[in-house]
């Protein structure tokens, strides 16, 4: 099972404790405030986009590389999606979506890996040249996604409740799941871990890093382009900044998770759970009456916090199986 | 052994990085079943000659056989699908991943489980436990445990394990024994000489002509990316081969003069 085996992995069990702790605060300190149907469902809804992004860019820096650009690339999908709409239909647009992020992850990585450069500048220029052709394609303003595209039950499975869940819940915890059994169940996932641990010895055994890197920055910038496209399904109203910031989070969260910028080692589930405690800071800073901008500093009081607590913890866990 | 077919056989190799000129015109046999001392001082071209072997670089001149056919392509994945390991210090094992993972990485066996390939953890773990047994690792270690956990000459015995288990033809050992304890360089030094009398070609690279003596049946000496000398350890001693290094090839050159 590699839930309960990526649990005990240490990585994630930092995230675990995080959680708890934060919840527990929570409920002590505001406990009406928290615990309400309407808190509880936006906290997982923003936490669910957050985790979808948080989860590619954990893939990344178990790595070794790091992918700046993803909350652009969110940006570029989402209003890729709701520009393209009326020419190619929900479908179309999805497709097209999905596919201009796909191929923004896969330029960057070769100028990654062709070029021997490091990941850090070129998805900054990844973060810039996007948002740039954002502005540039909507001229500034973003159309309202129009109500029949809307009603579409594709539209609908992205965006409402689906299964009784959460549309964006169920697609992260579906694609949790399926991350998991990537990353720690098949050739892929061994070969990733490899190469963000140690290169040279993943070559020396004839693991085709650049190819698993390439990989990793793909599904990565997929999983960003999913989350832009999930998010406009649920709010059809946006504007070009749309995404702005949003890499900063999904790094923290990933970090806050138990992956180490080293390589190598990380947690999917404690991706997720980062990204529950960033999104869950947020609101309930807002639900105390915090001037909003104290959320950052928080955020970053936190992450400061979860790298010290995840390296300690790594090292003392030393399974990995 | 039949002598006459070497494993691998190098003619008239070169290699040029830019302008430094780094394996001039070397030519040299290996064959199955012999252990070989490759030595020389830092510089001298051992380790780029090897890691032609490897498949890291591809020479400038010259042909490289194996087994009778001549090699075309240098890849490293197509030195390791060839049956050629190279055992490093540094390099060869992931500190972040278990025994088991490190030990089929890059060959991993997978079941399917749904139609889907899934990494087969029971075989790699009964493998790998077994192999580590075998090769003297502390009965406290799982091979779960990460390879971090490991000493150095645990290291270096998973890793001639493993050149082992996947039935390598060519095992290359680079430095094998530095910054290991003396029981510990002992052990391995036993297990190149398993490795030779289970047939393989072990290729042996370090600066010690002394330690390597005991252990080789042929020395190769390298200076200055050419090969002064190959001969027999049954006819050269260790201090008439040392005196070669010394003066850098300058006695062959006489010797082959008279």
């Amino acid at each position: 099972m590699f839930f309960p085996t990526s649990l005990s992995r240490g990585a994630g069990f930092g995230a675990v404790v995080g959680v708890a702790l934060m919840l527990s605060v929570f409920t002590v300190i505001d406990f009406d405030g928290w615990w309400t149907v309407q808190t509880v469902t936006n906290v997982l809804h923003f936490a669910s986009i957050l985790g979808l992004i948080a989860m590619g860019q954990a893939l990344v820096i178990m790595s070794k590389e790091i992918d700046l650009s993803v909350g652009s690339v969110y940006g570029l999908a989402g209003i890729a999606f709701i520009t393209l709409q009326p020419g190619l239909g929900v479908p179309g647009a999805i497709v097209a979506a999905l596919l201009i992020s796909a191929l923004i992850g896969f330029l960057q990585a070769m100028a990654v890996l062709k070029g021997a450069l490091p990941s850090m500048i070129v998805t900054l220029g990844g973060l810039f040249t996007v948002r740039g052709i954002i502005y540039v394609w909507t001229g500034g303003s973003v159309r309202a996604f129009p109500e029949e595209a809307r009603s579409h039950w594709i539209t609908r499975m992205l965006g409402g409740e689906f299964l009784g869940l959460e549309a964006s819940l169920f697609w992260l915890l579906v694609l949790l799941a399926i991350l998991s059994v990537l990353l720690w169940r098949t050739k892929f996932g061994n070969h990733l871990l490899a190469a963000g641990g140690d290169l040279d010895s993943a070559k020396s055994q004839g693991v085709q890093t650049d190819r698993t890197k390439t990989i990793a920055f793909v599904i990565c910038s997929l999983l960003a382009g999913f989350a832009g496209i999930v998010t406009l399904a649920d709010r059809p109203q946006t504007h070009v900044t749309l995404g702005e910031l949003l890499e900063l989070e999904a790094i923290a969260a990933a970090v806050i998770g138990g992956c180490l910028l080293s390589g190598g080692r990380g947690s999917l589930l404690g991706a997720v759970l980062g990204a529950l405690i960033v999104v869950s800071f947020r609101y309930e800073l807002i639900a105390l009456g915090a001037p909003s901008s104290w959320f950052m500093t928080f955020v970053g009081i936190v992450l400061i916090i979860a790298v010290i607590f995840n390296q300690k913890l790594a090292r003392a866990a030393g399974h990995s199986l | 052994m039949n002598k006459q077919t070497p494993l691998i056989q190098i003619k008239n190799l070169d290699l040029h990085f830019g302008a430094f000129h780094a394996l001039k015109n070397v030519s040299v046999d290996f064959h199955a079943g012999e252990l070989v001392g490759l030595v020389g001082d830092n510089g001298a071209g051992k380790t780029t000659l090897i890691r032609v072997l490897c498949g890291i670089h591809t020479p400038s001149a010259g042909e490289v056989y194996f087994d009778g056919t001549r090699v075309k392509t240098f890849h490293p994945k197509l030195a390791i699908d060839q049956g050629i390991e190279t055992i490093q210090q540094s390099v060869g094992l992931c500190d972040n991943l278990s025994i088991a993972r490190n030990f089929y990485l890059g060959r991993e066996p997978v079941k399917r489980f749904c139609g889907l390939p899934l990494l087969d953890f029971a075989k790699m773990r009964e493998m790998s436990g077994r192999v580590i047994r075998q090769f003297g690792l502390r009965e406290n270690v799982s091979v779960d445990d990460e390879v971090e956990r490991l000493s150095g000459g645990e290291r270096q015995s998973v890793k001639i394990g493993r050149a082992v288990e996947f039935k390598n033809r060519v095992v290359i050992m680079d430095e094998p024994t530095n910054h290991l304890s003396v029981r510990e360089r002992e052990h391995v030094n036993e297990l190149a000489l398993q490795l030779r009398d289970q047939g393989l070609l072990v290729i042996y690279i370090t600066h010690d002509i002394f330690q390597v003596h005991r252990l080789a049946d042929r020395i190769v000496i390298m200076e200055n990316g050419e090969k002064i000398e190959d001969a027999s350890t049954e006819t050269m001693s260790a201090e008439a081969l040392e005196e070669v290094i010394r003066q850098g090839g300058r006695i062959v050159e006489k010797r082959d003069a008279v």
